[in-house]
């Protein structure tokens, strides 16, 4: 069975369509890096594969069944490109990973002691063991984030879907996010993060497509696509105010900049 | 107590009971939603339910409920289909359920009770038996509901996009806290009138949440201040002669200025210490980093490094880099190269 299978996929937003015609399949287990420039369309895509945007036209196949039908329920990890978790009131660590667990136990389900051990497990792999009691809003920016994977991982997700989880995290926290990925590829789950950049995920992200104005430019091993980044393959319009996140990572070795505390 | 030798009296504290459980225990997810006002639009709508239930001189409580829930139902509906008009769909509602309400209420025939005001600002006084039985009814279904979906309400309120993304039912979940809203208007309504009860579902929470850690602990000491300040807001109110809700909203914003004082006073108190350490090693003559002289200690996700006993957090901010303290550390370990 494959994880995602779309064909001739349209998915946008009410009626206007920001990806067209994508033909993809990702095969259980894959490790895939969406790219793509700002406004390239490679965030709708992810967002139609969860029901977050709308599916216009052709199929949209997630873990054998079409989005938006009901399916088996807990089955989906994600990490949306939110830096921080907001929320007025205050909640712990513990609370809002917790939350990762929900959506396995059916419509009353209460957490077990099995789902509280996955909760805290998903902590300590982000790195996070010690502030499992602690209000998310005394925590740093990098440390929110981590907050949020550990949802998702928390989970056991089949397919886990992050949208650029390294935009604004050091150079440590990048680090600590390709192991922890490393590990849950190992699972077996399927991995697809949406991103602007490859270098910090290189190890984990075997392949890689490549989305341009709506359409999929690339598709095949990563070094390809990073090869056909640097000849001008895949541009960067309004991209230039980024830093290369090696050249970042030699600018500052030793000081975490993820927010102050 | 004297207050306690009157049947009304007892009905009144009954349900000021209820009603200052019950209504922060919803509120706290309104709150989290960032849908303050929702209680109070639904507050607008029951006044057209209350109108109807006068008209066919139908029980204005049931009529009140019908349409609060209602009302709830359409505009989870509206905010499901076009999720910005949310803000829109809610002043319809708003308007639309007080104009109705009086248009309504003014049809009715002369001679029957049409006591605008009693349903505005409440009445709790004039609490029957038969409200106290309904309320109760109300109270332990409100509160099972909570108990039941309460972590699943959270994740909704927390983040939608999240949970519809993993599979939550979004919908069906924003559907029944729309509906406990609805509840907990028709609840609160003798006690603290329509047009002040989305008070006594925010202001309480508002309190809690500066205080607690936890969204668990700022449910149960939203529930804590509501039920205080309820009880002791119908109390006062007998012996100063003055209108119960507005004695209860009143006496929760007290609370509410207190309590973001206190924080603020703490949270001075805390940079002015911040700002005094931060000058004193404002002179560092180098950037701590591997081979400074100073030994390293891994804390959390950063490096802090010991120095003059204790721990300095390297800490970026636009101005240069500062050194955050780190608390009081034991001395590092013997060979380290420290110079300490």
């Amino acid at each position: 069975m494959s994880a995602v299978r779309l064909r001739g996929a349209r998915i946008g937003y009410g009626d206007v369509a920001v990806v067209q015609g994508v033909d993809l399949t990702v095969a259980d287990g894959e490790a895939v890096a969406v790219l793509g420039s700002n406004g390239s369309g490679k965030t709708t895509l992810a967002r139609g594969l969860l029901g977050l945007a709308t599916v216009l036209g052709g199929e949209v196949e997630v873990l054998g069944a079409p989005v938006g039908r009901p399916r088996e329920r807990g089955r989906i990890g994600y990490v949306p490109q939110r830096h921080t978790v907001s929320g007025a009131v205050p909640a712990t660590v513990r609370e809002v990973v917790g939350v990762g667990r929900l959506a396995r136990l059916g419509p009353f389900g209460r957490l077990r002691p099995a789902d509280r051990a996955a909760v805290q497990d998903a902590v300590a792999a982000v790195g996070l063991a010690d502030r499992l009691g602690d209000p998310v809003a005394s925590l740093s920016g990098g440390q929110q984030r981590r907050v949020l994977v550990a949802r998702a991982l928390a989970a056991e997700p089949e397919l886990l879907v992050m949208d650029e989880p390294t935009a604004g995290v050091d150079a440590a926290s990048q680090d600590a996010l390709a192991a922890v990925l490393a590990d849950v590829s190992a699972t077996g789950t399927t991995l697809l993060v949406v991103t602007h950049e490859t270098a910090a995920l290189a190890g984990v992200l075997t392949r890689a497509v490549v989305v341009d104005h709506g359409r999929i430019a690339y598709d095949g091993p990563l070094a390809g696509a990073a090869a056909d980044a640097g000849a001008g393959g895949h541009h960067h319009p309004e991209g230039t105010g980024l830093p290369p996140s090696r050249g970042y990572r030699q600018d500052q070795p030793r000081v975490t900049t993820d927010g102050g505390r | 107590m004297e207050v306690l030798e009157y049947d009304f009296m007892q009905r009144a504290l009954l349900a000021s009971l209820m009603v200052g459980l019950v209504a922060p225990a919803v509120g706290v997810f309104l709150v989290q939603r960032r849908l303050s006002l929702l209680g109070d639009g639904l507050g607008h709508v029951a006044l057209t339910g209350v109108a109807i239930g006068v008209l066919t001189s139908t029980a204005p409580v049931g009529t009140a409920l019908v349409a609060a829930v209602l009302g709830a139902v359409l505009i989870e509906l509206v905010r499901a289909r076009g999720r910005t008009s949310g803000d829109v769909a809610l002043a319809v509602l708003f308007y639309g359920g007080i104009a109705g309400g009086v248009v309504l209420l003014s049809l009715a025939p002369r001679g029957q009770a049409t006591n605008l005001e009693a349903y505005l600002f409440g009445a709790i006084t004039t609490t029957t038996t038969a409200d106290v039985a309904v309320f109760g009814v109300i109270t332990v279904v409100v509160l099972g509901v909570v108990w039941l979906l309460g972590s699943r309400l959270y994740a909704v309120s927390d983040d939608e996009e999240y949970a519809r993304a993993v599979g939550l039912p979004v919908l069906a979940l924003n559907v029944v806290l729309a509906a406990l809203v609805a509840a907990t208007v028709v609840l609160s309504m003798r006690v603290v009138g329509l047009l002040l009860i989305s008070a006594l579902m925010i202001v309480p929470s508002a309190v809690a949440q500066q205080l607690a850690r936890s969204f668990r602990q700022t449910v149960y000491l939203a529930c804590a201040i509501g039920l205080v300040t309820s009880v002791a807001g119908t109390t006062a109110s007998y012996y100063t002669g003055t209108p119960s809700g507005g004695t209860i909203v009143l006496l929760a914003i007290g609370l509410f200025l207190l309590a973001t004082a206190v924080v603020a006073l703490r949270e001075a108190t805390a940079r002015r210490r911040h700002r005094r350490r931060a000058e004193v090693h404002a002179a560092h003559p180098h950037e701590h980093g591997a081979g400074c002289g100073h030994p390293a200690v891994p804390h959390g996700d950063h490096v802090d490094y010991h120095h003059d006993g204790h721990l300095h957090a390297p800490h970026r901010t636009g101005a240069g880099v500062h050194y955050d303290e780190h608390g009081e550390h034991a001395a590092p370990p013997a060979g380290t190269g420290g110079r300490a």
